[in-house]
């Protein structure tokens, strides 16, 4: 579904991806892992198509499609979705029509009509009640005066009802609670298909508990140093990053 | 009758010696001896230049090499208003007032009443009780921003007096038509609104124009909120590209009295918008809210100063100014807090949204103190339009206008959110959303 070869980007003037290579089959979760600073974010990003990021090397298939080809816009509407590591709040802009607008963006571009009003109250309705959330958020700005969590969950209820083929979770889990993270994981583990994929970018090993991911990537220095299955993650829980860094330059 | 004296021609420009022309020929009335001594100052001071402080921005040079004569009072073939800007809405829900370059177009009756408040011709007024009249035309000031006041007050022929006599529901709708069938007209609306102690009103004056030219409007207001009485205010500037537009609002509150004001330019090549607000009496509160909109050549300047003249007053100030194109958008304010003043508050928050590379927005926040206890905060800050947010946008799939249009529309929301009638907040938003891209799409936002 996803193929990276040999990504390498630019942020302010500063490389910050240096040579990526991963591949994402449909049906798969992969975990990205990695220090502060590794350039994790800054991969979720280049791939959604942010534009002052510039990639100056590699490339990037999405089922087949040059990716880095298409705008940001063009990424959504064909499939991928990121749930940012801090949503932005919109004041005055109602949180449910932006995301009434944003399926039908999607839904238009594969040439189906726009959603009904009512099935898509039902719809949105139905996720809420999945996350946890109050209908209250129904009539309030986009992210306006929501709390971490708040915002959090509301990104991942905007993911289940865009329902992409391949959904990037950057940082989901921080700054969640223990009750807030298996809500969200609940949320993640419902959109698990065969037909989709999922790549969690995260710092802890405590989301991969509810989120059993089938491939865990190290990422430092901007490469990935190290992939394996779930055990490397509980092996770098025990062992810190730098084990993964020294066991490189051994 | 005072006598008439005159600087000598030769150091005035055109303009001057036209407006000095009009002053001469105008029928002599009750309030002569004030407007006399008005024009005498307008006179001695001459038209504002870019060296007095508060025109800085505005240059009105060009206006200064051109000879005015007055617009007409009813012109040949007038009847619709070009109401392009759409507040039509408002006025199917209120009471609407007609002025056609400043002369109101009233019914024959004198005591015309309408929901709670009375409506009467200032012509008709200086006649009848000029004292009252002269009461709100008073005190004549020669500072810079009240420069052109000075001269509507020498040269208005008509205008209107709202008096507020209870808690009145639904606004009224000043309609202002600016019409002219040539060039080089000017007109002088006037408009003295009293709100009566423990009253409660919505006036919105509405500046639209008809026909392709329009005079240059040099029209002032004055408010005179009495003890605990409440009043909200629109100024909503809506004419054409080529129309120029310099108003004057003079605000003044006494004990416990609530002023909301907008000012709103949403039209207009140049629109000068200057209001002064004198929180004269302790618990007076003013909350300022100027909305201007810069596109395409269009200069917008707003000057406002806020005077905490007693204890325990309050004034706060939102300003949201966007500029594409090559407009210049300007925001001045200044909070003054005289000796005395304790425990004054103030707030400015000034923010700009910059939409092309040629445009540019000034905002300037100044704070003058003369007294202690007092709390006052400022802030300003101008930019494009926030990447992050955008991306945020585009990430869901959105078209990038619509992205666009929708981080504009949230940018004004904090002095939308402020409107406290329903149907008004609707008009300005429907005529705002109408000037941004894909605003069809973003109606359906709201």
């Amino acid at each position: 579904m996803l193929k990276i070869s040999e990504l390498s980007a630019r942020v302010a003037g500063k490389e910050i991806l240096k040579g990526i290579n991963l591949e994402v089959r449909a049906g798969e979760v992969h975990a990205i892992m990695g220090p502060n600073g590794s350039g994790k974010s800054t991969l979720a990003q280049v791939l959604a198509g942010r534009e002052d990021y510039e990639v100056t090397g590699g490339s990037v298939t999405f089922e087949g499609r040059d990716l880095l080809a298409l705008s940001a816009e063009e990424r959504a509407r064909a499939g991928l979705f990121l749930a940012f590591q801090y949503p932005v709040e919109i004041p005055g802009v109602n949180n449910v029509y932006l995301l009434k607008a944003a399926l039908n963006a999607k839904r238009k571009a594969a040439g189906e009509p726009e959603v009904d009003a009512y099935e898509f109250l039902a719809l949105v309705k139905q996720k809420m009640k999945l996350m946890q959330m109050s209908e209250a958020f129904l009539t309030r700005g986009v992210n306006e005066g929501f709390s971490g969590g708040e915002k959090k969950r509301n990104e991942v209820l905007q993911m289940l009802v865009l329902e992409p083929k391949l959904a990037i979770l950057d940082e989901t889990d921080s700054g969640l609670d223990i009750d807030a993270l298996k809500v969200v994981s609940m949320g993640v583990n419902s959109l698990r298909d065969p037909a989709r994929a999922v790549v969690l970018v995260t710092h802890y090993q405590r989301l991969l508990d509810y989120i059993v991911p089938d491939k865990v990537h190290v990422l430092s220095g901007g490469r990935i140093l190290k992939s394996g299955d779930r055990s490397l993650a509980l092996e770098l829980e025990r062992r810190g990053y730098d084990w993964v860094k020294e066991s490189r330059v051994a | 009758m005072t006598p008439r004296q005159h600087s000598p021609a030769a150091t005035k420009s055109a303009a001057l010696r036209s407006f000095e022309a009009q002053w001469l020929a105008r029928e002599p009335d009750p309030l002569t001896a004030l407007r006399e001594e008005a024009m005498q100052r307008f006179l001695r001071l001459g038209l504002p230049t870019p060296r007095d402080e508060s025109w800085r921005y505005t240059n009105l040079r060009h206006l200064a090499a051109q000879s005015f004569v007055d617009a007409a009072r009813t012109p040949a073939g007038y009847l619709e208003p070009t109401d392009s800007l759409g507040l039509s809405s408002i006025a199917e829900r209120a009471a609407t007032v007609l002025m056609v370059n400043g002369y109101p177009v009233l019914p024959a009756s004198m005591d015309l009443s309408v929901n709670g408040i009375e409506i009467s011709s200032l012509r008709e007024l200086s006649r009848s009780d000029s004292r009252l009249l002269a009461r709100y035309l008073q005190p004549l000031s020669d500072a810079d921003e009240a420069r052109r006041g000075l001269l509507n007050t020498a040269l208005f022929a008509d205008g209107i007096f709202l008096k507020v006599k209870t808690q009145v529901t639904a606004p009224l709708v000043i309609l202002h038509v600016a019409t002219a069938e040539g060039p080089d007209t000017v007109a002088y609306p006037r408009l003295i609104i009293e709100a009566s102690p423990g009253s409660n009103a919505t006036i919105i004056e509405h500046h639209v124009q008809s026909g392709d030219e329009t005079p240059l409007c040099n029209s002032a207001t004055h408010i005179a909120l009495k003890r605990e009485a409440q009043i909200e205010h629109y100024r909503v500037f809506a004419t054409g590209p080529a129309s120029k537009h310099i108003d004057s609002l003079d605000i003044r509150q006494e004990r416990g009295s609530r002023c909301s004001q907008f000012t709103i330019a949403l039209g207009g090549g140049l629109v000068r918008a200057s209001l002064r607000a004198q929180l004269s009496e302790p618990g007076a509160c003013l909350d300022s809210y100027s909305l201007l909109v810069g596109h395409e050549e269009r200069h917008v300047d707003c000057v406002n100063i806020a005077t905490h003249g007693a204890p325990d007053t309050r004034s706060r100030q939102t300003a949201r100014s966007i500029a594409s194109g090559t407009s210049r958008v300007i925001f001045n304010s200044k909070v003054v807090v005289e000796a005395g003043a304790v425990r004054a508050e103030s707030q400015q928050s000034c923010r700009g949204l910059l939409l092309s590379p040629a445009a540019e927005i000034d905002s300037r926040p100044q704070l003058e103190i003369r007294a202690d206890e007092v709390k006052c905060a400022h802030g300003a800050t101008t930019g494009r339009l926030d990447p992050d947010m955008l991306f945020y946008r585009l990430s869901r799939g959105l078209d990038r206008d619509t992205a666009q249009s929708l981080l504009i529309y949230a940018f004004l929301a904090d002095v939308l959110t402020g409107m406290s009638v329903p149907s008004a907040r609707a008009a300005i938003e429907n005529a705002l959303i109408a000037q941004l891209p894909d605003s069809q799409v973003l109606q359906k936002f709201r």
